[in-house]
């Protein structure tokens, strides 16, 4: 860019998806694997019955950042009605691309969501369909597993990344030796490639010592980490429709604009 | 003679008492009397099972709609007072606001540069007694000195309308007569005389304007009994290197020699927050008029979200009131703008500011 829009880099960051699979879905704002959305399609082909009807639900995966906190000592709806308005109006004034970044904090949410956009993904495969598409640029990676993928400051030249195959487009991580930001093996990344090259003995017993299998089947833990139905309902009912018509500008925007290679931004 | 002698005597003794002893004493002493504000009066009230039916249980939520409903269309009594003959000046003091924290959020200058805020909500305030300085008698304590006690009057302010039948009748008679429904929070602003409001007036947060600061009086965050390293930020004691059984104590307090005692003051483990606490030289930074919000710089506003606070103009010398505000209140208008905005503030729906880069 050669303005720096720094007043705009706020709605930049705050547009940006999250490209993060994880086992539990309820309500989650982190988009399904495919695996889930191919059980789901055959329950629904089953006949049985959808668990939401509202279409504006799915709009959580895509501005999980309309969604606030949920702890509840910092919920107030009038607040977030107020908050969801002004990231509106910001977002009626500065054409704000879909993509994806590799990395967001996930624990917080609304005006105050950063992102860590080390390599985000363009939707330029094609106009009409926002299908994700993979660039690598530079020196950052993808890194598209785990909740946080920060870990991408550890990594090695992009040289050693590899795509896997295409259906898939996953890029593999191949980390540096330590010292490390974090305990980067106890956190069961899929992304990276050579973990184990750089662990001792007593590293792996202790990544062992420190599972907790069982918290896949926390349902209050996943229930507090969420918004509820209803709640989600209300809210996107309230701003779908601006959303629906900002995307739909853009979509004209993109079709009217020259075609041409895509610059590789880095944030 | 002598019988009669040993008559009296015997008398005199039998009406002695043991349990009556006089006591030296001042007796012009008297101790003083907790004399409260007339307004405090027990609120909460014991729900009980009134044994209903459905159409009267109907009948009274319809009454207490109307009146609700009443309210809400009563006009403010500013509109038909005549033109205000009183002036502001620097030394008045104005009513103040009930208002609730409700969360924050950040805000971006036309700098670029962020500033975090605190929203807070007035939430439908009135109005309900105003009594003038010669008959507000305070009581006196040791500590507070009323020095306004002849110049000020009080004013007492309500917010949040509640039904009647949840609060008790003591309560309620406040509202009642004057013709007012319940409030949930009633609180007491020393006001000038000139600045009194009449019964029922609305107070809106148009009361304060844009770039004004304000002190924001509220209660901190109860966090219960803690320690010293929590409370008072001790450093505690290394975690490994042997030591044991003295990780977050607060090590020597002090005393020994000739002192041989604590002293007072001494930071020690104990209850900590809910305490009043007042913030000092808040700038409100934009104005909601129609969800009566305020955005205030900071987040050192006192309590969690959802905490009551009081709001009045500052008292900081630099930062006081130089124009005159909208003086007693701001009345009520449907012609308002819907945001005003502090002139640093760079507005959401605002076109972009470009910077060159350097």
């Amino acid at each position: 860019m050669a303005l720096a829009i720094r007043k705009s880099t706020f709605s930049i960051l705050a547009t940006a998806r999250c490209i993060v699979p994880r086992e539990f879905r309820g309500l989650s704002s982190l988009p399904e694997t495919k695996e889930d959305v191919a059980q789901d399609v055959a329950k629904r082909s089953t006949g049985r019955k959808i668990r939401f009807q509202n279409p504006a639900l799915e709009y959580r995966h895509v501005y999980p950042e309309f969604l606030p906190d949920p702890n509840p000592k910092w919920r107030n709806t009038l607040r977030e009605k107020m908050e969801r308005a002004d990231m509106l109006k910001r977002r009626s004034q500065i054409d704000i691309p879909e993509f994806y970044v590799a990395c967001e904090n996930q624990s917080v949410t609304d005006l105050y969501r950063t992102y860590k956009t080390l390599t985000y993904i363009y939707p330029v495969s094609s106009p009409t369909s926002f299908e994700p598409f993979i660039r690598v640029s530079g020196t950052g990676i993808i890194s598209r597993t785990g909740s946080v993928a920060h870990y991408s400051l550890d990594e090695g030249p992009p040289k050693g990344s590899k795509l896997v195959s295409d259906d898939t487009r996953y890029i593999y991580v191949k980390l540096k030796p330590k010292p490390w930001l974090e305990r980067w093996e106890r956190q069961e990344l899929k992304g990276v490639a050579n973990i184990d090259e750089h662990l001792k003995e007593k590293d792996k017993v202790r990544r062992e010592l420190r599972k907790t299998p069982w918290e896949k089947y926390d349902l209050m833990k996943q229930y507090r980490k969420t918004i509820p139905a209803e709640d989600q309902n209300e809210i996107w009912g309230e701003v779908h429709n601006q959303l629906n018509q900002l995307r739909l500008s853009r979509k004209k925007m993109f079709k009217k604009r020259p075609v041409s290679a895509p610059k590789t931004q880095l944030a | 003679m002598a019988t009669s002698n040993m008559k009296i005597l015997c008398s005199t003794l039998s009406r002695l008492r043991v349990d009556h002893i006089s006591i030296r004493q001042n007796a012009f002493y008297k101790p003083p009397r907790y004399r409260p504000p007339h307004w405090f009066v027990p609120k909460e009230r014991v729900m009980s099972e009134d044994l209903l039916t459905q159409e009267n249980r109907d009948f009274i939520e319809e009454i207490i709609q109307d009146k609700r409903n009443s309210q809400i269309a009563l006009e403010s009594p500013l509109a038909h007072a005549e033109q205000q003959t009183n002036e502001w000046n620097p030394f008045t003091r104005r009513v103040g606001l009930i208002a609730r924290k409700i969360g924050n959020y950040p805000l971006w200058s036309k700098e670029g540069k962020k500033y975090q805020t605190t929203l807070l909500q007035v939430v439908d305030n009135h109005v309900i007694k105003y009594i003038p300085p010669e008959q507000f008698n305070p009581m006196k304590t040791a500590k507070v000195q009323w020095k306004e006690k002849k110049t000020l009057g009080c004013l007492l302010v309500g917010s949040e309308t509640v039904d009647p039948s949840t609060v008790t009748k003591e309560y309620s008679g406040i509202f009642n007569s004057v013709g007012m429904l319940p409030k949930r929070h009633l609180f007491r602003f020393m006001v000038s005389p000139h600045a009194s409001l009449p019964t029922g007036t609305p107070l809106f947060a148009t009361h304060f304007r844009v770039g004004d600061h304000i002190d924001v009086r509220a209660k901190t965050i109860d966090r219960g009994f803690q320690g010293v390293m929590k409370r008072w930020g001790f450093s505690g004691m290394p975690a490994s290197h042997g030591v044991t059984k003295t990780h977050r104590r607060p090590g020597n307090i002090g005393g020994g020699g000739e002192k041989a005692r604590v002293w007072p003051g001494t930071k020690m483990p104990g209850h900590m927050g809910n305490r009043w606490r007042t913030l000092r030289g808040v700038k409100i930074l934009r104005i909601n008029t129609k969800y009566n919000i305020l955005w205030t710089l900071g987040v050192g506003i006192p309590g969690e979200t959802g905490a009551v606070c009081y709001l009045y103009d500052t008292v900081l010398p630099l930062k006081k009131l130089k124009t005159a505000p909208p003086f007693p209140t701001h009345p009520a208008s449907d012609d308002l703008p819907l945001e005003y905005y502090d002139e640093t503030i760079h507005p959401f729906e605002g076109e972009t500011i470009l910077f060159d880069e350097v």
